[in-house]
């Protein structure tokens, strides 16, 4: 009984996964600019992940399986932020510039007001 | 419907779901428009091939799978880095020439 | 109630580290920690290691709450027909009182994986995290979220 209702459950949390997965993948296919793709690839994109993991950990039903899947998603969940941040960073300091819908730019209003000091 | 045959079909709609994100982020690759753009789409294509390998190894029930799964994450990281990297300096050099 | 919180998160760790999560071996993991936390009761009372633990689990249950509050929001934007009028992109200048490194990467990585926020570039001077909005609302009331929430548990558990 009880391990049935781990196979129903771990089956729900990969479906979500994928699903988080392929939300991901249409918002890198329907934001405007760069920046906003980000978000929905690193968001979306390491929670699906994440949760395709915990999926297999609880599939799995062994604590060595379980104890793995952990540190995976740990690891995922430090290294897609830092990548996300690694790669808006290198592309602005690039020179790629926010798309039109933009409101607010504050590093551009920084930078203007600095270079203006110097 | 038992729990064997439900897991059956939860893995592969999974896949289904899975092939149609790859196709996603496969066409953003290829429109672009910008370099950062592409890096970004290949970042999130290392994830959906980890979700690949999450639904195969449900559905196989080889659990080894998820030392690749996690081996694939490493070097879906160590790619973005040095492609970031790599734009920057591409960048640098653009000013300086 | 603190105790036997700590009894049962020293009983799942037993479990995980033999590789098994059978009953029996929970109860055992239990008494074990149950000796454990009953021999060290003196030393555990005001401990500021123990506190510290509290503060960073905490945290951890704050990020995966709203980790997952983002990636649904996410979601349904990107799903929305009109997501071109619901977007409101911008980048925002945060100021900082986190000083050292670990408090700043910690705050960094937390305000990426969080709602509608990531962070694009720290200021050379280190007073500054630029923070990319997806749907910006109100300036001052995402500035003062950032620092309210995430911010304060950060230099809590990071002195």
């Amino acid at each position: 009984m009880l391990h049935s209702l781990a196979l129903y459950v771990g089956g729900i949390v990969l479906l979500a996964g994928s699903l988080f997965v392929l939300m991901a993948a249409i918002g890198v296919l329907r934001l405007p600019d760069l920046y906003t793709r980000m978000h929905a690839a690193s968001k979306a994109g390491a929670v699906g992940g994440g949760l395709i993991l915990l999926a297999v950990a609880v599939l799995g039903q062994d604590a060595a399986i379980a104890v793995r899947a952990v540190i995976g998603i740990v690891f995922l969940l430090l290294t897609t932020p830092l990548s996300a941040h690694l790669l808006a960073r290198a592309s602005y300091l690039a020179g790629y510039k926010p798309g039109s819908e933009t409101v607010a730019d504050d590093i551009a209003i920084n930078a203007e007001q600095n270079s203006a000091n110097k | 419907m038992s729990a064997e045959l439900f897991i059956d079909w939860v893995s592969l709609a999974s896949l289904v779901l899975l092939a149609l994100a790859l196709l996603l982020s496969l066409a953003r690759i290829i429109i672009g428009p910008t370099l950062s753009d592409r890096v970004l789409a290949l970042d999130l294509l290392t994830v959906v091939a980890m979700g690949f390998i999450g639904a195969i190894a449900v559905r196989t029930g080889l659990t080894l799978y998820l030392d690749i799964a996690i081996a694939l994450a490493l070097l879906g990281f160590l790619a973005t880095v040095a492609l970031a990297r790599y734009i920057l300096l591409r960048a640098q050099r653009g000013e300086n020439a | 109630m603190n105790a036997a919180f700590l009894v049962v998160i020293l009983a799942l760790l037993w479990a995980g580290t033999t590789g098994s999560f059978s009953g029996l071996n929970l109860l055992f993991g239990g008494v074990i920690g149950g000796v454990a936390v009953l021999l060290l009761r003196q030393s555990l009372a005001n401990s500021v290691h123990l506190r510290r633990a509290r503060q960073a689990l905490s945290l951890l249950g704050l990020f995966l709450y709203e980790l997952m509050a983002s990636a649904v929001r996410v979601a349904l934007v990107v799903l929305r027909p009109d997501m071109n009028k619901v977007i409101q992109p911008a980048i925002v200048a945060v100021p900082l009182s986190a000083k050292s490194d670990v408090q700043i990467t910690m705050l960094a990585n937390l305000i990426t994986l969080t709602p509608g926020t990531l962070s694009v570039d720290l200021s050379p001077d280190r007073s500054v995290l630029y923070v990319h909005a997806l749907t910006m609302g109100d300036r001052d009331a995402m500035i003062a979220d950032i620092k309210n929430g995430f911010e304060k548990k950060v230099l809590e558990v990071f002195e």
